[in-house]
């Protein structure tokens, strides 16, 4: 494809991921759901791999699970448990409205318009907050014996 | 009518995997809450054995695997053909996929399996 020159220059590449002059929460909360999904897949992927490893015996299995223990593991760990909350609480975010829910009525276009974006936020922030409320729970178990 | 069914599976399968993470989060990373039994021997080598040599388990499990890896692939698969790709590329990433997802579901199934009649220890 061409890359002809447009007056606005919208090719930014990566940093268009990050920022590209008006992003919402919403945006962002769109690459936090994208990067969460390819990670939660990419582990379960080398984790049915990885725990194939019990067919090689007792021994083998032990080696790893003592790797696991380690602190850098232990903090994967819980990156891997708060995305699996984030993904699926955001999921959840998704499916209602996708489904049509919490989007508000359909009205006239009148200005000042008022999107169903904008109507949906409260819940997007309630949800966050009880996203983050279970991430902080569940580090906790970062401590369990 | 194909896409709208693959994509209507990706997100039926979504309470099927709450439920299935949630309770696999509980016996691996909350077995001191709910199971009165330490991490570590959540995660030992017997316990392990024992868990798997159960039928409930044995669906729980099976039903992951499937559910998990379909959902996950899926979107993989969508991320991917969201770039200019041609209608041949296409095609080979959609192989692509399906080939991995088979592989894995097919090792995961036989581990499962092997764990479900194992001796015991
Ligand atoms: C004929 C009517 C409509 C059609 C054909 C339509 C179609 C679509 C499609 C194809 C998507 C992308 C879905 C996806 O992410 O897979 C979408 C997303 C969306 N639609 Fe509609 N839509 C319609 C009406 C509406 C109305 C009336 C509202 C709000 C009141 C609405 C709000 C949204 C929102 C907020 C999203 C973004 C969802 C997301 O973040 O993934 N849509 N719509
Ligand atoms: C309770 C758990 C989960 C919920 C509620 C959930 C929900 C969702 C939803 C609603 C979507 C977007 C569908 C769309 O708009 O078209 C999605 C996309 C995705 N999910 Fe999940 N999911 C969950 C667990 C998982 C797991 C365990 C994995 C990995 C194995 C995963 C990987 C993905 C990927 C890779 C995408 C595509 C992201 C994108 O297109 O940007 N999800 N998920
Ligand atoms: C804190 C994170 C996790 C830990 C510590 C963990 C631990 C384990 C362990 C020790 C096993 C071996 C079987 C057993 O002990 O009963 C196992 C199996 C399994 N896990 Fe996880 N897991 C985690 C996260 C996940 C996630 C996020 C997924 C899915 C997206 C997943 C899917 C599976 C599946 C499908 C199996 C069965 C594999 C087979 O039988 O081949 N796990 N997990």
């Amino acid at each position: 494809m061409a890359n002809k020159p447009t007056a606005y220059n919208n090719r930014l590449g990566l940093k268009g991921w990050v920022y590209a002059g008006n992003y919402t929460f919403e945006r962002y909360l769109y690459i936090g759901h994208r990067l969460s999904g390819l990670g939660l897949i990419a582990y379960m992927v080398l984790h049915i791999i990885e725990t194939a490893n019990r067919m090689r015996g007792e021994e083998a299995w032990a080696a790893l699970m003592g790797l696991f223990a380690s602190p850098v593991f232990k903090i994967v760990e819980y990156l891997l448990f708060a995305a699996a909350v984030f993904h699926a609480m955001n999921g959840v975010r998704l499916l209602l409205v996708e489904l049509g829910f919490f989007l508000g009525k359909p009205q006239e276009p009148i200005f000042p318009y008022k999107s169903s974006v904008m109507k949906h936020r409260p819940l997007t922030y309630i949800i966050m907050l009880l996203a983050g409320l279970l991430m902080a729970l569940g580090g906790s178990s970062l401590f369990f014996k | 009518m194909r896409e709208t069914r693959l994509w209507s599976l990706h997100i039926l399968v979504i309470p099927v995997i709450a439920v299935l993470l949630g309770m696999h989060f509980a016996v691996q990373h909350y077995a001191p809450v709910f199971y009165g039994m330490s991490v570590e021997k959540a995660r030992d080598f017997a316990t392990m054995i024992e868990r798997g040599k159960s039928t409930a388990q044995f669906v729980v499990y099976i039903l992951l695997l499937a559910a998990g890896l379909y959902h996950g692939l899926y979107g993989t698969r969508g991320i991917i053909r969201e770039l200019p790709l041609s209608p041949a590329l296409a095609k080979v990433v959609d192989w692509g996929i399906l080939t991995v997802g088979v592989l894995i579901f097919a090792l995961g199934t036989y581990v499962t399996w092997w764990t479900f009649v194992h001796p015991g220890v």
